[in-house]
């Protein structure tokens, strides 16, 4: 089974985009539902979620608390802001535009 | 608001770092478990579960870095690592180090000392409303009061009133006395009287300037309309804190000045000062109750009484040139108006030639500025100079450490760092150095400000200048820390990384690296000597004219005679009234039955006190070539009391009474101007004019003697009998045998037991006025002459290290040279040599540049000339002198070498 690299600059997207449909989620989940919900095409390097979480809590996109999981395992719950969900209202529609955009390159005449 | 809140976390995130680090660890481990857990949960085994989760998930080092740079702390946190690397390779080298540290310490203290010198004196602004404004009629280089006609500096009172009435280029005009009445007043409630500056001034002063009150009220132009009814006050923050403990109820204190008391009716706020830079008067007091604050000086409606100085508030749109024409014009228009009887032709048409300046004040005025701004400005090139020495000295040493450290660049080049983060690691370096030098001269400058301020200080009193560290301040000494810091440390930076890898780390020490380095090395030497010279040439002159002005044949015996000041005007004693003259016998005689008193006498001056100057009329002289001549009021024995030979004729006797003849004394300039090739003795003159009731009988001729400072040329004095010419007396003069200050005791009771309420202003010496009045030349030899050893000691320093240096480099080819049977002496000459070579150049360089700067200076000597030979030699020689000392230890280490300790040393 082929994976797909994600598009450059839509891992926020994605991040923001899960977290508002779930809730609270760790970083695994996180990463677990993006692959879920693409049905594994999407390939985020795992690692690379953290270092982009970082930047979300750092932007205020998001709050982060520890809290336990089912497993009783200590986990960082990240949650959604109302800034967050501004920005992802943002990067949804520049993402639209730019897909629109190639869209209309690649369709055939 | 997103940006504080963000600024926030940040700030946030780099306190909790530690926090932050683990808790992202444990989210990363949590992850890849769960992951790998995941995989076993699909079949894999344990094993190959985590492998493959651990791949899938990235390089967690990478990720950690990555993470962390999100939070944007990455410039600081390598800027702290190279301070914390840079503070641990200073300790390494803590002679170097320490060396560094004081050079720089010593420059950017004196910078900043004389900094804040010049700051306070020359260029910082009256503290009030758009100073830039201000202007001020002449040029505020005379106070005092004259009586000549058609002059520019100073105006009588109805002068200012038809001026500010008559201007249109004036939005307001304003007056002030030009000087400062010394009063000794009382406070309301109190019985002893107490010392205060009171300033007379236009009721427009305040308003003019645009200074609020800060309790009550400022003087209006309605307490100045007129004269005599307006006894009210403002008292100075200062005054108001030092006297009156900032009683909150100042406004219902009162003041007694004179035989007025006056209501206190507010208070200036704490920056305002006056308008005289190193005056800082502590009352101000309306110009109309002029002739009720002692000693009585200047006059409300006496056209011909010039004593003020006038200043204006230029309208906006009005243009300096503008103004000057306009107020010129009017000048003309009123000073032809005040022409009388007395006025000749030659004095309308001097007017006519006379021109009056308009002065920006915005600095506002300073008399301190006159006598120090040259050498304020004279002395801040020398401490810069010394500093630029210094930056050499540093620039030098952290060369020659960094030729030591090229295998720890190429190294550490070699393992992938940038040149640029090198550079940057050798600039945190040096600014760290001088950084830490900066904050140790701030300290050191503030020592070495008060230690100034003494010294610039005649006499007792210092002078209220505000030296204190401010932000202006800062910035400078700032701004010449990180200039000091580029100077040093750029080159030596940017040849420590340029390195040829391969070459040095195959050879730790090689020979290339060295000699590559010495000839800017040498260049800087050379510089450093020349600018030594140039320093030490300086203060040789500075320091012979001071020896020469203190070898000045003042005309009187300056030691042994003590001068105190009275105040009869506080007691009710008004001017020229003749029971002062019976005061004054009555004093004297007292004084003198005190056992070790040889002479004593009043006198309106002694020396550099200012002077009453005047025009004589003599007969057989035509009038108009008759220049000014001062004149002296003294008792009897005067001349004793001051050991002013007589030449000719006698002194001051009891025979000269308020009835007799009127006599006077004149000095030989005098006779010699007005009465060539023939005796004076007995021949007749007039003060003033001929028709003047002060027609003088010369009874004797008195040696000629320095009057208002020792550099000036000998001239025409005359002096006069206070029997014949009663007023106050500044002086009393006290000649003594024996201890000063047990007489000077026995002279202040003498004078109590007489009146216990009579104020003693001031008791000094002769001597100390003498030196009082060379004050500013002291302070320029005193600091010209430090200026000048520390660079000379910098130099020192500089050969020393570099000659130490390159001896250690060169040890294995001297232990070859020695092997090969050089001998001991050529050897050290080979040094030495060096040495000879580089102090040759510098002093080269050194020459041309002294003859050309100490042209500049020319009229701050005194007995000697710019060029004097013999001072540049003497600096020469002494140069070489120690030079070559700084550079014989490192000789004669290297003629010491053993030649088998030196060819085993690589």
């Amino acid at each position: 089974m082929s994976r797909d690299e994600i598009p450059p600059g839509t891992l926020y997207l994605l991040i923001l985009k899960t977290l508002a449909r779930h809730g609270e989620l760790h970083g695994f989940e996180i990463a677990d539902s993006i692959q879920r919900t693409t049905e594994n095409v999407l390939q985020v390097e795992e690692g690379s979620l953290y270092p982009a979480l970082q930047r979300i809590l750092l932007k205020g996109w998001a709050t982060a608390e520890w809290g336990t999981t089912a497993g009783n395992r200590r986990a960082r719950y990240y949650k959604i802001t109302a800034a967050g969900r501004k920005q992802l209202a943002r990067e949804i529609s520049q993402f639209n535009r730019v897909i629109g955009a190639i869209h209309r390159v690649i369709q055939p005449a | 608001m997103d940006l504080l809140t963000e600024f926030l976390r940040r700030l946030r995130a780099l306190f909790n770092g530690r926090r932050l680090h683990s808790d992202l660890d444990e989210e990363m481990r949590l992850h890849i478990e769960l992951r790998a857990q995941q995989h076993a949960a699909s079949g894999l085994p344990v094993e190959e579960a985590r492998r493959v989760a651990h791949r899938s998930f990235g390089n967690p080092t990478v990720l950690r870095e990555q993470s962390h740079l999100a939070w944007g702390w990455g410039w600081l946190e390598s800027f702290l690592k190279d301070v914390a690397y840079g503070l641990r390779s200073l300790l390494r080298s803590p002679a170097l180090t320490a060396v560094a540290l004081l050079s720089l310490a010593l420059g950017i203290g004196a910078n900043t000392a004389i900094f804040s010198f010049l700051d306070a004196v020359l260029l910082r602004d009256l503290p009030v409303q758009q100073p830039q404004q201000l202007v001020l009629l002449g040029t505020g280089a005379w106070d005092g009061i004259a009586d000549a006609y058609g002059i520019t500096e100073l105006y009588s009172y109805p002068f200012y009133r038809e001026l500010q009435k008559d201007n249109s280029v004036f939005s307001q005009t304003a007056a002030v006395f030009s000087m400062t009445n010394p009063v000794y007043g009382i406070v309301s409630g109190r019985t002893r009287p107490e010392p205060m500056k009171v300033q007379l001034v236009s009721g427009t002063y305040f308003p003019t300037l645009g200074v609020r009150p800060l309790i009550g009220r400022v003087l209006t132009d309605a307490d100045d309309r007129t004269e005599g009814n307006h006894p009210v006050a403002v008292v100075s923050y200062a005054w108001w804190n030092r006297a009156l403990s900032r009683d909150p109820g100042v406004l219902s204190r009162k003041l007694k000045l004179g035989n007025t008391i006056f209501d206190i009716v507010g208070v200036a706020p704490p920056e305002f000062f006056g308008t005289t830079v190193g005056q800082e008067p502590d009352i101000w007091v309306p110009m109309s109750m002029i002739a009720s604050v002692p000693p009585n000086w200047g006059s409300y409606s006496d056209k011909r009484n010039e004593s003020l100085y006038i200043l204006g508030r230029l309208k906006p749109g009005v243009s300096l040139a503008q103004a000057t024409s306009d107020i010129d014009l009017l000048f003309h228009r009123i000073w032809f108006s005040y022409r009388d009887a007395h006025t000749s032709q030659n004095d309308l048409a001097n007017l006519q030639k006379t021109h009056v300046p308009l002065t920006p004040i915005a600095t506002g005025l300073s008399q301190l500025r006159g006598q120090f701004s040259q050498p304020l400005k004279m002395l801040m090139a020398l401490s810069g100079i010394v500093l630029l020495i210094a930056c050499a000295n540093i620039a030098n040493l952290l060369l020659a450490r960094s030729t030591a450290r090229a295998r720890e660049f190429a190294v550490r080049q070699a393992l992938g760092a940038k040149r640029s983060r090198l550079v940057r690691q050798l600039l945190t370096e040096s600014l760290l150095l001088a950084a830490i030098g900066g904050a140790l001269g701030i300290a050191l400058s503030v020592l070495a400000d008060h230690l100034l301020l003494r010294m610039v200080s005649a006499g007792g009193d210092t002078l209220p200048l505000d030296i204190s560290i401010h932000s202006r301040l800062l910035l400078f000494t700032l701004a010449v820390t990180v200039c000091t810091a580029i100077l040093f440390g750029t080159l030596p930076a940017l040849r420590a990384t340029r390195l040829d890898l391969t070459e040095v780390l195959k050879d730790g020490r090689s020979p290339g690296s060295g000699a590559a380095k010495s000839p800017l090395a040498k260049s800087l030497i050379v510089l450093q000597v020349a600018f030594s010279l140039v320093l030490l040439v300086g203060a040789e002159l500075f320091v012979r004219s001071l020896i020469n002005l203190n070898n000045v044949d003042t005309g009187f015996n300056r030691h042994n005679a003590l001068v105190l000041n009275l105040d009869p005007s506080s007691i009710g004693y008004k001017d020229t009234e003749p029971r002062l003259t019976a005061l004054y016998q009555q004093i004297e005689q007292h004084v003198a039955a005190i056992h070790g008193v040889t002479a004593v006498s009043f006198s309106s001056f002694t020396f550099d006190q200012g002077s009453w100057n005047g025009k004589v009329t003599i007969p057989g002289i035509d009038p108009s070539q008759s220049t000014a001549v001062r004149h002296n009021v003294v008792g009897n024995d005067y001349f004793k009391a001051m050991q002013i030979p007589i030449l000719a004729g006698r002194a001051f006797g009891p025979q000269d009474t308020a009835s007799s003849q009127k006599v006077a004394v004149i000095s030989e300039q005098f006779a010699k101007l007005y009465f060539p090739n023939s005796n004076p003795v007995g021949r007749s003159y007039h003060i003033g004019g001929s028709n003047s009731p002060w027609g003088m009988r010369i009874i004797g001729i008195a040696k000629d003697v320095k009057f208002q400072n020792l550099d000036e040329s000998a001239t025409a004095l005359d002096y006069v009998d206070y029997t014949q010419h009663p007023g106050y007396l500044l002086d009393l003069v006290v000649r003594y045998d024996g201890d000063s200050t047990a007489i000077s005791t026995a002279v202040q009771n003498a004078i109590h037991s007489l009146n216990s309420s009579l104020p003693i202003t001031h008791v000094s010496s002769l001597d100390e006025e003498v030196s009082g009045s060379i004050t500013q030349q002291r302070t320029v030899a005193q600091l010209s002459a430090f200026f000048g050893l520390l660079a000379v000691f910098l130099s020192c320093i500089g050969i020393y290290g570099l000659m130490s240096y390159m001896v250690s480099r060169r040890t294995n080819e001297i232990g070859v040279r020695i092997a090969l049977g050089a001998s001991r002496t050529s050897v050290s000459w080979m040094v030495m040599r060096e040495i000879l070579v580089l102090l040759g150049l510098g002093v080269a360089i050194g020459v041309p540049v002294t003859l050309a700067c100490s042209r500049l200076v020319a009229n701050m000597l005194y007995g000697i000339r710019p060029t004097d030979a013999a001072s540049i030699a003497g600096s020469v020689l002494a140069l070489l002198i120690v030079g070559l000392l700084s550079g014989w230890l490192p000789a004669r280490r290297a003629s010491h070498i053993d030649p088998m300790v030196a060819l085993r040393y690589e």
